[in-house]
């Protein structure tokens, strides 16, 4: 079997998944609730919280598949884009794991390891299709042709990501962190249509999610606290409306240009309702797939090319996009 | 008993093979590169991974991200090859290197890492308590040699191997070995952001 490793931010993952892409344990320790008070990750925060994290997971994982390290024959690790400090907490453990047992390890890029989400069983998705990878960090249209193959990025945000952007928005209504989970929920009781944000266009397939922002402060400063009180789920609405639209017009373009009408969102953001009933047809990992887990890296390593021992003893983690 | 020691703790990592009292084998790199030099020890000393009885590792203060793979290194290890481990100050391990000197760790942001009546702390460099003649070592006295020089201190050239908390002095100075999840990071100091939380 595979086992997964996952430290790229501020979930602490380990998972064992098949040769054939079945999963037999995805554990998720979130750091959502240590983050919170400061309204964000904080990287030294979330590094601390890695270490002392990682080997629990991994035991964890290997517990609940009733497995130990005798069945693993693969390590996939997240080796970057992330928090550089965070990385390497992850790639340290997966590196020393593969070496006590002469076992090739599989250095994955975390937004490959996202879109291979889509390539679990029982219900994987079988390229070619535009996907959209919506999350914290990042937000990205990729054109996936192959399930190994590097998918041609087509669309990236030009400043916040789509989580980003309704983490800032929960800010700015004094809702709690993480925001997209906080703004989904008071969202259903107001009206998407009271507000009109606008949504920057930008050329291409590219998003900008920093003019709605934006505009969402200078409303919120507008009103009078008690009138933002009770305006509070319809502007909630009406700005998850606006990011929704922006990301469902981009990929919705992006599909057609590629022409392909298989469309498939991945990411944490992918767990909102509207976004979820905006495109109704689109492929969609289950709930647990979609934020950060180490199944997805696990998926990934699946299709990737192993290094063999000791090719992987001296591998480093990198920062952003290569 | 077979001991594989490391130090990941400043920029020069270190790493031995230990039997006893007896060094089989040490190397000098990265944290990044460390389980490289893990392997060339057991390499050289002609050993499997099997062999190994037991970890014993820096457990800083130094760099953070450089303890933190040392330790996310000695848990794996520990948990893969079923030995027990025991935690070596960084300091200590530099004390240990040369006898009657003080240990001083750069600790950045203008600060080092001290050990001061065997308790570990942080300073500004300037605060170091040195008296006359009083040897100073580590990457913290070479950074800040000046200072520390200007105080009455004594600083070996940059390259004396003293400078380094090598791996032979934790293997030497471990002991209570036991389970190396239980062994923690000397930090010293809160995450930033703690820091402007507290005011
Ligand atoms: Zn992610």
């Amino acid at each position: 079997m595979i086992l997964g490793v996952e430290t790229s931010c501020d979930e602490t993952a380990a998972a064992l998944i098949t040769p054939e892409g079945e999963v037999l344990a995805n554990v998720v320790s979130s750091q959502a609730d240590l983050h919170a008070r400061y309204g964000g990750v904080v990287p030294e925060v979330a590094s601390r919280r890695h270490l002392e994290l990682v080997l629990p997971v991994i035991r964890d994982a290997l517990d609940s598949a009733s497995a130990t390290l005798d069945d693993v024959e693969l390590v996939g690790v997240t080796t970057g884009p992330g928090l550089i400090g965070a990385l390497l907490v992850g790639l340290a453990a997966a590196k020393a794991i593969a070496w006590s047992r002469r076992i090739p390890l599989a250095a994955v890029d975390h937004l490959r390891g996202h879109v291979a989400s889509l390539f679990l069983e029982p219900d994987a998705v079988e390229p070619p299709f535009l996907c959209l990878l919506a999350s914290g960090g990042h937000t990205l249209l990729l054109d996936v042709r192959d399930r190994g193959g590097r998918p041609r990025v087509l669309g990236s945000t030009l400043d916040d990501a789509a989580g980003e952007a309704f983490d800032k928005g929960a800010r700015l209504l004094g809702l709690g962190y993480p925001g997209g989970a906080a703004i989904d929920r008071i969202a259903r009781e107001g009206d998407p249509s009271a507000y009109d944000f606008p949504v920057a266009r930008v050329p291409g397939f590219d998003f900008s999610f920093s003019g709605v922002k934006t505009a969402l402060l200078y409303t919120v400063r507008g009103l009078a606290p008690d009138e933002l009180e009770r305006r509070r789920a319809d502007l909630a609405a009406s700005y998850q409306r606006a990011i929704v639209r922006a990301l469902v017009e981009r990929t919705q373009a992006a599909a057609a240009e590629i022409g392909t009408e298989r469309i498939a969102v991945v990411g944490g953001v992918a767990a909102n309702t509207e976004l979820r009933a905006t495109l109704p047809g689109a492929a969609l990992a289950p709930l647990p797939l979609c934020t950060d887990n180490a199944a997805m890296i696990a998926s990934a390593a699946r299709f990737a090319d192993p290094i063999s021992y000791p090719g992987y003893l001296g591998l480093d983690a990198y920062a952003s996009l290569a | 008993m077979l001991i594989l020691a490391f130090d990941t703790a400043t920029e020069t990592a270190t790493s031995a093979l230990v039997d006893g009292a007896e060094v089989l084998a040490e190397r000098v790199s990265r944290a990044v590169t460390l389980m490289e030099d893990v392997d060339a020890l057991l390499r050289q000393a002609g050993a499997r991974s099997r062999d190994v009885e037991a970890l014993a590792v820096g457990v800083g203060p130094g760099s953070f991200t450089g303890v933190r793979i040392g330790l996310a290194t000695a848990r794996a290890l520990a948990f893969a090859l079923d030995v027990p481990a025991a935690g070596v100050s960084t300091l200590a391990a530099l004390a240990a290197g040369a006898p009657g000197a003080l240990p001083v760790v750069d600790a950045r942001r203008r600060e080092v890492f001290v050990l001061e009546n065997g308790e570990p702390r942080a300073c500004a460099p300037v605060d170091v308590r040195v008296s006359g003649g009083m040897m100073c070592v580590g990457n913290g006295a070479v950074r800040y040699r000046s200072v520390l020089e200007a105080a009455g201190a004594e600083v070996p050239p940059d390259a004396d191997e003293r400078h380094l908390p090598r791996a032979r002095f934790h293997a030497l100075l471990a002991h209570d070995f036991g389970s190396a999840e239980a062994v923690e990071p000397l930090y010293l100091r809160l995450p930033d952001a703690d820091r402007t939380a507290a005011g």
